[in-house]
C-alpha cells in the first residue's frame, strides 16, 4: 500500500507531462489516435464472432457427446465402475439307483489375486509363497496361465486351503491388498475310486474347450467334467453361476454391493448303477488282482446295474491335474487303468460267442436240438486240422451238450453250414460289431466279419476255414463287455437288444424329474422265442451240468438257478506257450476270461458279462466274479432266507443308510464265509 | 486517490461481478463433489481454494480504486518480477514429477507461469499501445514485442510446460493480429510460425510431449496413459447425458476414473453430474462474460484500455477453449487449466486479477484523460 501511495504522489507531475507532450501537436495526433482507436473498437467487435464460433463448436460438441452418443458413454461409465463376480454353482449331485450319493460338494477355500486390485510386486508374491507354503515360481506360472484374460478376473494361487491359512488371510488382509478367498464347491466322492471310469472326473478346463463353449458360460480356471458321466451330462451338472455386481472405483476396491443373482445349482443324476452291486464287483476284481470289466443290466430294461472296469482309476490323482509322473505310471501299467474296458476294451468273444451260433443254426434251419454232431477232438478241414479244446474229444453232442461243455466241433460244423454272412446277421441282431450307444466316451463298436468286410479291407477273398474260426468267436472277432452284456440279456429275455442306459432320472434343484430312463429297443430277434429257449437250456447246463463249464458260478444255496457261458478269448497264437503250465505264460500272452452269465434262469431279472484280461480260463477266473455280484444281487431282494440280518435289513425298507447297508453287506459276506 | 470519485461506485461493473460469483459458485460446487472424500466435511483442497476466492474477489475490489492507466509502466515491472521468478524455478527449484513448476511459498505453491500469461498481456498491450503505426506494423515494429514473449516462453519451455508456453504464443499471435498490421507482415509471420512449428516437432520437443500428441492423434494406441485420460473424460462427459447424474453422484469423478478431475478434468465432473443442461448453463454465463470483455474492450477509454481488455478476455478465452476442447477430445493433453472453475491457486489469483483490470476498466470508460 505503502508503495502505491508513493507513485500517486508522482502521479500528478507525470500527467502534466503527457499533457504537454499532447499540446505540441494537438489536432493531428488526436485525430490519429481516434482513428486508431474506432480501428481497435471495431476489431473487439469482430472477436466477438471468434469467440462465439469457437462456443458454437462447443455447444455441438457436448451435444453430441451427451445427447446424442450419451446412452453410449453411460454403458461404457457402467462398464468401468461395475463389475461383478462369479459365484461358483453347485454341481448336480450323483446318486445310485437307491438313492445313495455317490458324488456331492462341500465348500473348499481357494486364495485368488485380483489383479486389478493390485499390482504384483514381489514382497506381495514372497509374502503369499511363505503362507501357502509354495514356490514363488509355482505362483508365476499360475499368474501367468492368465495373462491373457481381463484384470478382474482372479487368479488362483491355491486351492482347498485349510482352515488355518484361511483364518491367517482373513486376518491379515489389510497387509494382502489384492488377495482374497474364494469360496467355491468341491466335489467329494462318498465311495472313493468306485465307477471311476463311470463318472469321471473334474478338470480345470481347457483353453480349446473355453474357446468352443458359449460366451459367458465359462471362464479360466472353471471345472469341468473331463470324463464319464462328468463330462457326458456337463450341461445337468454344471448349474448356473450366480453373479454379485459390485461397484469399485478405478483402483478396483469395491465400493459398495449393487445386486446379486443366485447362483442355480446343477441338476442331480440318479444313475441305475446299484452302488453295493457295483462295490463287490470292483472289490472282488481287486481282490483277484484282475484287470478286466465288469457288466451287470437288467435283462428286462437295459438298465445297467453295474459298469465297473478294473483296476479302477484313483479320482484323486485327477484332482487339481494330474502330475505327469502319475500319468506316465498309468499309461505304463500293464493293467492300462486308464483304458475304460467297459467299452474301449475289444477281445475276441471266444466261446461265449457260441450263442449266436447257436441262434443262427436253429434259427437259419441248419441244426435242430436233436442234431448230432460227431466230435473226436478235432475238424479236419481242407487240409488243416481245427482242434476241440477237449483234445479226446467230445463224442456225439446235441445242442444242449455242446453249449454246456462248449464243443468247438460241434460249433465248426455249424458255422461251416451257416457261412460267415448268416453268423455275421445273427451277430448283429446280438448288436455285436456296432456301438451300443452307451453313454460312455471313445466307445469301440468291436469287429464281426463279413466276406464284404474281408474284401474291402485287405482286398482278398473270404475263406470258408475262417468261417470255423469265427463261428467259436476266435479269428476276427471282437467284441466289448458292454455288447456282449447286452447280447446276454437279449438271450435271456427272449429276443429283444436294449440300449444300455446309466441314468434312471435328472432331476432340477427343485426336485422335478426332466429326464427320466425309458427301454430303449434297439432290434428284436422275431419268431426266435423258442431257439432262445433252446440255447437257454444249454446255458443252464453249462453252469449246473456235471461237466458244464461254469459250474463256479452256481448260487444253490440261494435256491437261485444260474445260466451263463464262458469263454477263452486267445491273445497270441504262440504254439510255444500252449504247452507250459498257466503261472508259467507271461502275463501279457495269457488268454483272456470271459464269463457271460444271467439268473434266475426260468424267469431272468439280471445279466452279468465278466471280462479278465489274461484270466485264462472263464469258468476259474471270470465266473466267481459273476457269482458275487449275482449273489449280492439275489440276497439283497431277500433269497438265502437262513441269513436273519438281510432279512431284517430287507424288512426295514430298501435305501436305508449307508452305515446300515455297509453292515448288512458285512454280515453277508460273513455268513457266505460261514457255510464254505 | 485515496479522494473517492462518486462517479467510480456508480460506474461499478456489477455485470462483471455477478458473473463472476456464478462462475465461482459453480466452480466451488463443482470442487466440493470432485474432492469430497466421504468425510463430514469438504475437503482441504476445496476450503483452500474457498479462501483464495474471498481473499482474492477482495483484492481486486480494492485494486479497482487504482486506474488501470499504472498498468501500462507497472506493467513492466511486474513482467520482470515474473521473469525473476521464472528464471528461480527453472535453475533452483527441484523438479516434481520431472518438471519445475512451482516456487514453495509454504502455505502456497506458487505456479509462475501463471502470472507470466496475464503480465505479457501487460506489456504487450502497454508495447502496442504505445506503437504508432498507422500504416500497420512491420516486422521491425514487433521485434520489441517478440522479445517480450520470447523471454517467458524460452524459460517456461525449459521447465518443460509445453502448454502454457504455447498459451504465451497464442496471446502473443492474437493481439499482435489484433493491432493493424501490414500483410506483408502477417504473411512473413505465418511462414516464420509454421517453420517453427515444424522446428519444435522435430528437435525442441521432448519425448513425452510428442508422445502426447502422438496419442491425441491415435488413442487406441496408448490407452493406459493420456489416451485413457482423454477417454475417462469423454466416458464422464457423455455419460452425464441431458440431465446429468446428479451432485456428487458422479461415477466417473466419485470413483477415481477420470484423472486430474478437480484441475485440469474439472469441467468433465460438472459436465457428469449436471448433464447437458448445467453444462449448457455453465457454457452460457462463461460465454456471456467473454462477450462483457469484449464489450467492455470496445468501450474503453484509451487504446491501452482496448488493447489490455481484449488480451485479458483473449487470456480466460483461449485458456476456456483449449482446456475444453481437451476434455472433450479435441485436444491432447495440455495443462491448461479452466479459468476460475479448476483447481489453484496461482491460476485463480491470476485470472481474478485479469477480470478486477476488466472491471478496473470498464468504470473508467467515460473518463477522459485531461
Amino acid at each position: 500500500m505503502k508503495n502505491i501511495r508513493k507513485r500517486n504522489r508522482r502521479r500528478p507531475e507525470r500527467l502534466l507531462e503527457a499533457e504537454r507532450r499532447r499540446d505540441n501537436g494537438v489536432t493531428r495526433i488526436t485525430h490519429r489516435d481516434e482513428g486508431e482507436l474506432d480501428f481497435l473498437r471495431r476489431r473487439a467487435l469482430y472477436s466477438a464472432f471468434v469467440v462465439i464460433f469457437f462456443f458454437a463448436i462447443l455447444v455441438a460438441r457436448l451435444w453430441y457427446l451427451q445427447v446424442q452418443q450419451g446412452p453410449e458413454y453411460s454403458r461404457l461409465a457402467d462398464s468401468n465402475r461395475v463389475r461383478y463376480v462369479e459365484v461358483a454353482a453347485p454341481r448336480g449331485n450323483i446318486l445310485d439307483s437307491r438313492g445313495r450319493e455317490i458324488v456331492t460338494n462341500r465348500p473348499s477355500f481357494n486364495v485368488v489375486w485380483v489383479r486389478e486390485d493390485n499390482r504384483l510386486n514381489d514382497a506381495l508374491l514372497k509374502k503369499m509363497a511363505r503362507i501357502l507354503g509354495q514356490d514363488v515360481s509355482d505362483l508365476l506360472a499360475r499368474i501367468r496361465k492368465m495373462a491373457n484374460t481381463p484384470g478382474h478376473i482372479p487368479v488362483r494361487l491355491a486351492e482347498d486351503i485349510d482352515w488355518e491359512t484361511v483364518a491367517y488371510i482373513e486376518n491379515n488382509r489389510m497387509d494382502l491388498p489384492g488377495i482374497k478367498i474364494e469360496v467355491v464347491p468341491v466335489r467329494v466322492y462318498h465311495y472313493g475310486n468306485l465307477a471311476s471310469h463311470l463318472i469321471g472326473y473334474l478338470g480345470e478346463i481347457s483353453e480349446k474347450e473355453l474357446k468352443n463353449s458359449r460366451p459367458g458360460v465359462y471362464r479360466g480356471g472353471d471345472l469341468v467334467g473331463k470324463m464319464g458321466l462328468e463330462r457326458l451330462r456337463e450341461k445337468d451338472l454344471r448349474g448356473e453361476k450366480g453373479r454379485n455386481y459390485m461397484e469399485v472405483n478405478a483402483l478396483g476396491y469395491e465400493q459398495k454391493y449393487l445386486k446379486g443373482v443366485e447362483p442355480l445349482p446343477g441338476n442331480d443324476l440318479q444313475l441305475t448303477i446299484d452302488m453295493d452291486l457295483q462295490r463287490v464287483a470292483e472289490e472282488t476284481m481287486a481282490a483277484g488282482d484282475k484287470a478286466g470289466a465288469v457288466v451287470a443290466v437288467d435283462v428286462n430294461s437295459g438298465r445297467l446295474l453295474v459298469a465297473a472296469s478294473a483296476p479302477a482309476l484313483h479320482i484323486d490323482e485327477f484332482v487339481g491335474g494330474i502330475s505327469r509322473k502319475a500319468w506316465k505310471a498309468m499309461l505304463e501299467n500293464p493293467y492300462h487303468p486308464l483304458i475304460n474296458k467297459i467299452v474301449q476294451g475289444q477281445y475276441p468273444p471266444g466261446s461265449t460267442y457260441k450263442l449266436v451260433t447257436a441262434t443262427a443254426g436253429l434259427a437259419e434251419g441248419v441244426i435242430t436240438p436233436d442234431s448230432i454232431i460227431y466230435c473226436p477232438g478235432y475238424y479236419r478241414f481242407g487240409n488243416r486240422t481245427y482242434r476241440c479244446w477237449k483234445h479226446s474229444g467230445h463224442g456225439a453232442v446235441k445242442l444242449k451238450r455242446a453249449l454246456a461243455e462248449s464243443c468247438d466241433v460241434y460249433f465248426y460244423q455249424v458255422g461251416q453250414r451257416l457261412g460267415v454272412d448268416r453268423l455275421a446277421k445273427y451277430a448283429h441282431l446280438f448288436g455285436l460289431g456296432r456301438k451300443t450307444g452307451i453313454e460312455m466316451e471313445h466307445e469301440k463298436p468291436g469287429l464281426i466279419p463279413t466276406a464284404a468286410w474281408k474284401r474291402k479291407r485287405f482286398g482278398k477273398p473270404w475263406q470258408e476255414g475262417e468261417t470255423l474260426s469265427v463261428a467259436i468267436g476266435q479269428g476276427f472277432d471282437l467284441v466289448t463287455p458292454i455288447q456282449l452284456a447286452m447280447m446276454t440279456a437279449t438271450v435271456a429275455n427272449g429276443g429283444t437288444l436294449y440300449k444300455p442306459g446309466l441314468v434312471e432320472t435328472v432331476r432340477d434343484p427343485d426336485g422335478r424329474v426332466i429326464e427320466q430312463f425309458k427301454p430303449h429297443v434297439v432290434d428284436r430277434l422275431v419268431g426266435q422265442g423258442r431257439n432262445l429257449q433252446l440255447v437257454r437250456q444249454g446255458l443252464i447246463d453249462a453252469v449246473n451240468g456235471r461237466h458244464g463249464t461254469g459250474r463256479r458260478a452256481r448260487l444253490k444255496d440261494l435256491g437261485i438257478t444260474v445260466a451263463g457261458k464262458t469263454g477263452t478269448a486267445q491273445v497270441v497264437r504262440l504254439k510255444q506257450y500252449r504247452h507250459l503250465k498257466d503261472k508259467d505264460i507271461p502275463y501279457k500272452y495269457r488268454d483272456h476270461a470271459w464269463f457271460t452269465c444271467f439268473a434266475p434262469a426260468e424267469n431272468p431279472e439280471i445279466a452279468v458279462t465278466v471280462l479278465v484280461e489274461h484270466g485264462l480260463h472263464g469258468g476259474s477266473s471270470a465266473a466267481p466274479v459273476a457269482r458275487a455280484v449275482l449273489e449280492k444281487y439275489f440276497r439283497d431282494r431277500g433269497y438265502g432266507a437262513d441269513d436273519i440280518n438281510v432279512t431284517i435289513l430287507r424288512s426295514s425298507g430298501a435305501g436305508t443308510t449307508r452305515a446300515a447297508a455297509a453292515a448288512g453287506s458285512r454280515t453277508g459276506r460273513g455268513a457266505n464265509r460261514r457255510r464254505q | 486517490m485515496l479522494r473517492f470519485d462518486r462517479r467510480l461506485i456508480h460506474h461499478f461493473d456489477w455485470v462483471m461481478l455477478l458473473m463472476l460469483l456464478l462462475v465461482a459458485g459453480m466452480a466451488l460446487a463443482n470442487l466440493y463433489s470432485s474432492t469430497w472424500n466421504g468425510g463430514n466435511t469438504a475437503s482441504p483442497v476445496f476450503f483452500k481454494q474457498l479462501y483464495l476466492y474471498i481473499l482474492g474477489t477482495a483484492f481486486i475490489l480494492v485494486l479497482v480504486s487504482v486506474d488501470y492507466k499504472e498498468l501500462e509502466n507497472l506493467g513492466y515491472l511486474m513482467y520482470a518480477a515474473v521473469l525473476l521468478l521464472l528464471l528461480y524455478t527453472d535453475f533452483f527449484v527441484h523438479s516434481i514429477a520431472g518438471t519445475q513448476r512451482w516456487i514453495n511459498l509454504g502455505v502456497f505453491h506458487l505456479q509462475p507461469s501463471e502470472p507470466a500469461k496475464l503480465v505479457l498481456v501487460l506489456v504487450l498491450a502497454s508495447c502496442y499501445s504505445r506503437t504508432e503505426a498507422p500504416d500497420g506494423y512491420r516486422i521491425r515494429d514487433l521485434i520489441k514485442p517478440g522479445i517480450l514473449t520470447a523471454i517467458p516462453f524460452v524459460l517456461i519451455m525449459i521447465q518443460p510446460d509445453l502448454g502454457t508456453a504455447l498459451m504465451l504464443g497464442i496471446l502473443f499471435v492474437s493481439m499482435t493480429v489484433f493491432v493493424r498490421l501490414r500483410w506483408s507482415t502477417l504473411t512473413i509471420l505465418g511462414g516464420a510460425g509454421l517453420a517453427c512449428a515444424v522446428i519444435g516437432w522435430k528437435f525442441l520437443l521432448k519425448d513425452y510431449q510428442r508422445r502426447r500428441i502422438e496419442t491425441f492423434l491415435n488413442p487406441e494406441g496408448d490407452p493406459m496413459n493420456h489416451g485413457y485420460q482423454i477417454m475417462q473424460s469423454k466416458i464422464a462427459v457423455g455419460s452425464g447425458q441431458m440431465f446429468g447424474k446428479g451432485f456428487m453422484e458422479g461415477t466417473q469423478g466419485h470413483l477415481h476414473f477420470l484423472p486430474e478431475r478437480h484441475t485440469d478434468f474439472a469441467f468433465s465432473v460438472w459436465a457428469e453430474e449436471w448433464g447437458f443442461a448445467g453444462a449448457l448453463f455453465f457454457l452460457g454465463c462463461y460465454f456471456f462474460m467473454l462477450l462483457w470483455g469484449i464489450n467492455i474492450a470496445m468501450t474503453a477509454r484509451d487504446k491501452f484500455g482496448v488493447l489490455l481488455a481484449f488480451g485479458l478476455v483473449m487470456l480466460i478465452f483461449w485458456q476456456a477453449v483449449i482446456n475444453l476442447f481437451m476434455i472433450m477430445g479435441f485436444l491432447p493433453v495440455v495443462g491448461i487449466p479452466l479459468p476460475l472453475f479448476s483447481y489453484g491457486g496461482s491460476s485463480l489469483l491470476t485470472t481474478l486479477f485479469a477480470i478486477g483490470i476488466l472491471m478496473n476498466i470498464r468504470m473508467r470508460r467515460y473518463q477522459t484523460q485531461k
